[in-house]
């Protein structure tokens, strides 16, 4: 949806960490956004009858966008990140989008919510074209344009091998893989 | 000053395929959460960081180029995807700090 008659800029920016964490007893994945200074990678805790091991923390942020124009504000506290699609798998809805942007020279961007609620409750297709428009209405150069979609889209998360954009294994010295594993598998 | 200009003063090699662009301000960061927070249109960015990601993250924020320092080598992959997106990947075997002071020397400052 185009908001033409606005002009956004990033407000409300807070740095932390997306946390990635696992339950070996059911296989469920849950995401969360922390402000913790020292995020202790391989950390378990049990919840009732759930077992959680912390998987991975990518440093990330979060952000709000406001409209210089209007002073509306849209809360993005419910974008846990972006995505680059790269195509990995065959008959994926989202990679036939990417390829049809992409001959309009625009590249697809894949907008994520927090695990587990997004599954069930997307971002709303407004958010993300407002986040279309932010993006888009931010670049001086013509010779591209950016397009933000949903995640449900992708055929099987659990093989996508897209590359997330936010920092993990910044604390290491091991360079990160060039393939790295799917983080939903 | 353009990226061809640029490239003329100071020594820095072409990685990727790209077309021209004028560069406005410079922004500094290994991370990319920190690119997409706080660079702007057509800043050049100096990072260590190779990985393909810094492609989507350039794009997003439509920096003029990106500069690899340190002679940090940059992965096929990457270049390849760059070009693909006419993402500009500039590098130097100078570490970030000296190509900073050479690009304030000549007159690129923040934006």
């Amino acid at each position: 949806m185009s908001q033409n008659n606005h002009e956004w800029e990033m407000t409300n920016i807070q740095f932390g960490f997306i946390v990635y964490e696992k339950c070996y007893q059911t296989n469920e994945l849950r995401t969360f956004f922390s402000i913790e200074d020292n995020p202790i990678l391989g950390d378990r805790y049990r919840e009732g009858r759930k077992h959680w091991t912390r998987m991975e923390n990518a440093q990330s942020f979060r952000f709000d966008l406001k409209c210089k124009k209007t002073g509306e504000l849209v809360k993005f506290n419910d974008l846990m990140g972006l995505m680059y699609c790269t195509g990995c798998l065959p008959d994926c809805e989202l990679d036939k989008l990417r390829l049809q942007y992409e001959a309009a020279n625009t590249m697809v961007i894949v907008a994520f919510g927090f695990f587990p609620e997004s599954l069930e409750k997307h971002i709303p297709p407004k958010k993300l074209g407002i986040l279309t428009d932010y993006f888009n209405q931010r670049r001086n150069s013509r010779r591209s344009r950016i397009k933000v979609l949903p995640f449900n889209l992708i055929k099987d998360l659990s093989k996508c091998r897209g590359e997330f954009l936010h920092d993990v294994n910044m604390l290491t010295k091991e360079p990160p893989a060039p393939r790295r594993k799917p983080l939903f598998e | 000053m353009t990226l061809e200009q640029l490239c003329n003063k100071i020594d820095l090699k072409k990685m990727s395929q790209f077309t021209d662009k004028e560069i406005n301000g410079v922004f500094v960061s290994d991370m990319i959460s920190d690119v997409m927070a706080g660079a702007k249109s057509g800043n050049l960015w100096l990072t260590v960081q190779t990985h393909k990601s810094i492609v989507p993250a350039a794009n997003l924020v439509d920096v003029s180029a990106v500069i690899i320092t340190s002679g940090k080598q940059v992965p096929p992959e990457t270049i390849e995807l760059a070009s693909k997106h006419d993402i500009a990947i500039l590098s130097t075997d100078l570490p970030t700090f000296e190509i900073v002071g050479k690009l304030y020397a000549i007159g690129i400052q923040d934006s």
